[in-house]
């Protein structure tokens, strides 16, 4: 009789659960924030002008580390291409890219507290790296890990700071 | 209710089906004004599903967010055929358990939690929540997971068996548990 008397009281609290439950914060901002960097179902029919630039990439970096391997093998660098400002750009891409992925997570927790930490060491294993190059500007070996090294904080910046059902 | 109260009530529903219709179309085009008037339509129920089945306030706001990045995703396999509300509900379930699941692993491989039960997971005290909500999210996760689904979403043991990776048996007796729990606790409150 309790039993049922119990069962019947859960069944109209049941039936009288609320449908809405407000969140305690807004979470528009993130979800447009993550949508708007993300393709949506209509853009992803349509190419973009990012995939060009990735199509230019690929086909840019392979060819610098070519022109790099050949100039290495066949003597002095060419007057006209200079493998040092072509470092340079390379370097300066890759830090406009860190620099604006700092702004962009700049008012996101870090998932680790050690992030930063991670970051200077490998800022400075590119500075090595980039000196060396100085000595030796056409060391392709090199110039594949700086672009490792650059590949290294970018992926930590996005790790530590994606929202946290991209690290799930 | 009188003839026209009801016609009023019908227009009201129709017109609100009708935006509907509209605010999904825009944002399946990629409208993202549009997809957010559907955000505001339906965090709440996105959100109390997403709180019941993980019992944690903070958590259940992650997976609300997931879920919404997800559906915007996804939009383009929305049938039509079926309510936007079911699918919804359908979503959320899925992507819930799916990042309860994927955060235990992450927490496992940080802390080296054996269980993520063995966090102290607590919901906000700040959120109005009804006094069966409250009990809901006392239960133990997987009794928990198992009452919401089958006695609120109406999901089938054997439905929730393969979303929960479990036996359509200890469903059902996980349901069994989370009812006597809640009718013991409800039963306390009363007295």
């Amino acid at each position: 009789m309790t039993t049922n008397k119990s069962q019947d009281s859960l069944q109209q609290q049941l039936a009288s659960l609320p449908k809405d439950v407000k969140p305690g914060r807004d979470l528009w901002q993130g979800i447009e924030l993550a949508i708007t960097q993300q393709p949506s179902v209509a853009d992803k029919a349509k190419p973009k002008s990012w995939m060009y630039g990735a199509v230019a990439a690929s086909i840019l970096v392979p060819a610098v580390a070519v022109w790099l391997s050949i100039s290495s093998l066949s003597g002095p660098v060419e007057p006209g291409l200079d493998s040092a400002a072509l470092i340079a750009q390379l370097s300066e891409q890759y830090e406009s890219q860190k620099s604006s992925l700092l702004v962009t997570y700049q008012d996101k927790p870090a998932l680790t507290d050690n992030w930063q930490a991670q970051l200077t060491e490998l800022e400075d294993a590119a500075s090595a790296i980039k000196a060396a190059l100085k000595q030796d500007p056409n060391n392709v070996a090199l110039l594949r890990m700086l672009q490792t090294v650059y590949q290294q904080q970018i992926d930590l910046i996005e790790r530590v700071h994606a929202p946290k059902w991209q690290q799930i | 209710m009188t003839v026209g109260q009801g016609n009023v009530v019908d227009a009201t529903d129709a017109f609100a089906q009708q935006q509907l219709q509209q605010h999904l179309q825009a944002a399946m085009q990629g409208d993202v004004q549009a997809y957010q008037q559907l955000y505001q339509k339906y965090v709440g129920q996105v959100y109390a599903l997403s709180l019941r089945l993980t019992g944690d306030a903070a958590l259940a706001e992650d997976a609300t967010q997931e879920v919404f990045v997800q559906v915007w995703q996804k939009l383009g396999n929305f049938s039509q055929k079926s309510q936007f509300s079911t699918w919804l509900h359908s979503v959320t379930a899925n992507v819930t358990i799916s990042y309860m699941r994927k955060q235990r692993g992450w927490f496992q491989r940080m802390f080296g939690l054996d269980s993520a039960n063995e966090q102290q997971i607590t919901a906000s005290e700040s959120l109005d929540l009804s006094q069966l909500d409250k009990c809901i999210l006392k239960l133990p996760e997987r009794a928990r997971q198992v009452f919401v689904l089958h006695a609120i979403e109406g999901y089938r043991h054997e439905d929730i068996a393969d979303m929960l990776n479990m036996a359509s048996g200890t469903s059902k007796a996980q349901f069994h548990r989370a009812s006597q729990l809640l009718q013991e606790w409800l039963g306390d409150d009363d007295q």
